[in-house]
């Protein structure tokens, strides 16, 4: 019970030094204000406090949803990028895009859920063995389909190179163009999807001791592992259809966190929101001050960082492979 | 307890159960024997409601087996694996208390009684030492006693065990079945146990299920269902029975 009590004091922490973050992260930028031109400038409003809020959501879900595939997979190397779940989404927003949707409430995410459903599903019917989900073959199919979705997304770039330039954000990662709109579309998604995810994060653990195992501790593994695919993939939709395809986010948050504090999910997930969002808002601030007057791509500062984590990892767990 | 009626179970085309009726009383202590891929393992998974069988029933209580909610169904009955997964960074303790979720509420935490009763087993079961060790600092005797906890955790009136003693020395083997033995008189547990080791059934578990040519070969005591004419049926084997062991020749 005082373990309890204790993930409520840490999670509180986590969540002010989240905050604290974002107020100071405001203040960073090309265009440098003082305290009170600084509330008064449509850059503050309109750009600036979206894209931090934006990239505290998305850090948010995406680590999130790498915590839930790695136990729902059994799989410390799993997360949306590397699975290829988060390609499968910028499929359906190149798709939507050509197809002029932008502008609906729900029409690039709708259809970034639909192909991520679809490449779920398709990882699920490849990898899965009997009772078993092979590491490798697991991690291959998510390249795979990596490999086959970027062809079709090039496709498409090429078939309509007026919209090119709106295609290559989503294959890239940037919350540049990060809008209120955005904003407003993304949170109902994530408090809906985590919501859902803390409410099994007991049953995480039990499936992480084995599907059968979860079974005879009174888990109903199939309603359970559907219900937080469908969630997760929900969230990883829409948080790629806001900003682009960013990699090994859900990765490297994750095993930081367990890193420090265990195994249990418990702990895990809740640490996993405000470090995933402090994560990101990081990252995104130093995209958007290392060089200016440009910007880097957000993804290929988490790519610097996750990359060598997930080749770290593969590492240690060569003799399990 | 258990009553089992013309169960049927194929994995694809190939049958490994055929029509397999029988009853087990409360407290009985029943050991689960024949030779390798006879269906021991599928006959508890099939009871456990792991497996579905293509036809026949299992009763637990009186019960359909189906009838439970999965929930309810780690309320009646607890499964120790044969191979528990090692890989996986939890202490003996928190697996234990894994044990006490078919009494949990999702968003509801471990109350003091969870505790009192995961401490309870782990003293039960002499891996209270253990409680902070991880799997991979354990041996093969003292995992498996871990995961007797915490299916005692789970507090079933019923407890199945798929091979327990595989991959343990002699002294852990006697260990573990004492500790069986115990649990079964004291607390009136309903135990299947699968065994390879005949004179270790012999010796702990009075009651026996013989399965041959994917069915039932003979129920009963277990000091007449290996005779050395059933040995020589199910494992190709002769032996004789000298004073309740088994000599092999």
């Amino acid at each position: 019970m005082k373990k309890q009590r204790n993930i409520w004091i840490v999670s509180l922490l986590l969540l002010l030094v989240v905050l604290v973050a974002m107020v100071l992260c405001t203040g960073v930028g090309v265009v440098h204000f003082d305290r009170d031109s600084l509330l008064h400038s449509p850059i503050f409003w309109d750009l600036r406090l979206p894209r931090i809020i934006l990239s505290v959501l998305v850090g948010a879900v995406l680590s999130v949803c790498g915590g839930v595939y790695q136990s729902v997979f059994r799989n410390p190397l799993t997360d949306p990028y590397v699975l290829g779940i988060s390609s499968g989404a910028s499929l359906g927003a190149a798709i939507a895009i050509l197809l002029g949707w932008e502008s609906y409430l729900w029409g690039v995410g709708g259809m970034a859920l639909c192909t991520a459903l679809l490449t779920i599903l398709l990882i699920f019917k490849i990898s899965s063995l009997g009772n078993r989900m092979h590491t490798t073959t697991l991690l291959l199919t998510g390249v795979c389909l990596t490999f086959l979705i970027t062809a079709v997304i090039s496709l498409l770039m090429a078939l309509r190179q007026d919209k090119m330039e709106s295609i290559i954000f989503w294959t890239m990662g940037s919350f540049a163009s990060a809008s209120w709109f955005d904003v407003w579309i993304l949170i109902p998604v994530a408090v809906v999807g985590i919501f859902v995810v803390l409410y099994y994060r007991k049953d995480l653990n039990l499936l992480l001791a084995g599907s059968e195992t979860a079974q005879s501790l009174g888990v109903e593994v199939e309603k359970v592992r559907r219900r937080l695919l469908f969630f997760t993939t929900l969230m990883v939709a829409f948080a790629v259809s806001t900003c682009g395809v960013i990699g090994f986010v859900g990765l490297v948050v994750p095993h930081c966190v367990r890193l420090v504090c265990g195994s249990d999910n418990r702990r895990i997930i809740p640490y996993s929101i405000f470090v995933g969002a402090l994560f990101l808002l990081l990252c995104d601030t130093m995209a958007r001050t290392l060089i200016p007057p440009n910007e880097l791509p957000v993804g290929s500062i988490t790519s610097l960082i996750g990359a060598p984590m997930f080749i770290y990892l593969l590492y240690k767990s060569k003799r399990k492979i | 307890m258990i009553e089992v009626r013309n169960l049927t179970y194929s994995y694809g085309k190939k049958e490994i159960l055929h029509n397999i009726s029988f009853t087990v009383a409360k407290g009985a202590f029943v050991a689960i024997m024949g030779s390798n891929g006879c269906g021991k393992t599928t006959l508890l998974r099939c009871i456990s409601r792991l497996l579905t069988p293509q036809s026949g029933q299992v009763l637990i209580g009186d019960t359909p087996a189906s009838d439970y909610s999965v929930r309810q169904l780690a309320q009646q009955i607890a499964m120790v694996q044969q191979h528990p997964h090692t890989d996986i960074e939890f202490s003996a303790f928190e697996t234990v208390l894994m044990g006490r979720n078919p009494y949990q509420r999702h968003l509801q935490n471990e109350s003091q009684k969870d505790w009192d009763i995961v401490e309870q087993c782990m003293r039960q079961t002499n891996t209270w030492h253990l409680r902070l060790s991880l799997p991979s600092q354990m041996s093969g005797g003292e995992l498996q006693r871990v995961m007797i906890a915490r299916a005692l955790a789970q507090q079933t009136p019923i407890l199945l065990l798929d091979e327990p003693t595989s991959n343990l020395d002699i002294a852990h083997q006697f260990e573990i079945m004492e500790l069986l033995r115990d649990i079964n008189q004291h607390e009136h547990k309903t135990i299947l146990i699968v065994v390879h080791d005949l004179n270790l059934a012999l010796r702990y578990c009075p009651d026996a299920l013989l399965l041959h040519n994917h069915g039932l070969l003979f129920q009963g005591h277990t000091d007449e269902a290996l005779n050395s004419e059933r040995i020589a049926t199910v494992f190709g084997v002769k032996a004789s029975i000298q004073d309740g062991y088994i000599r092999f020749k």
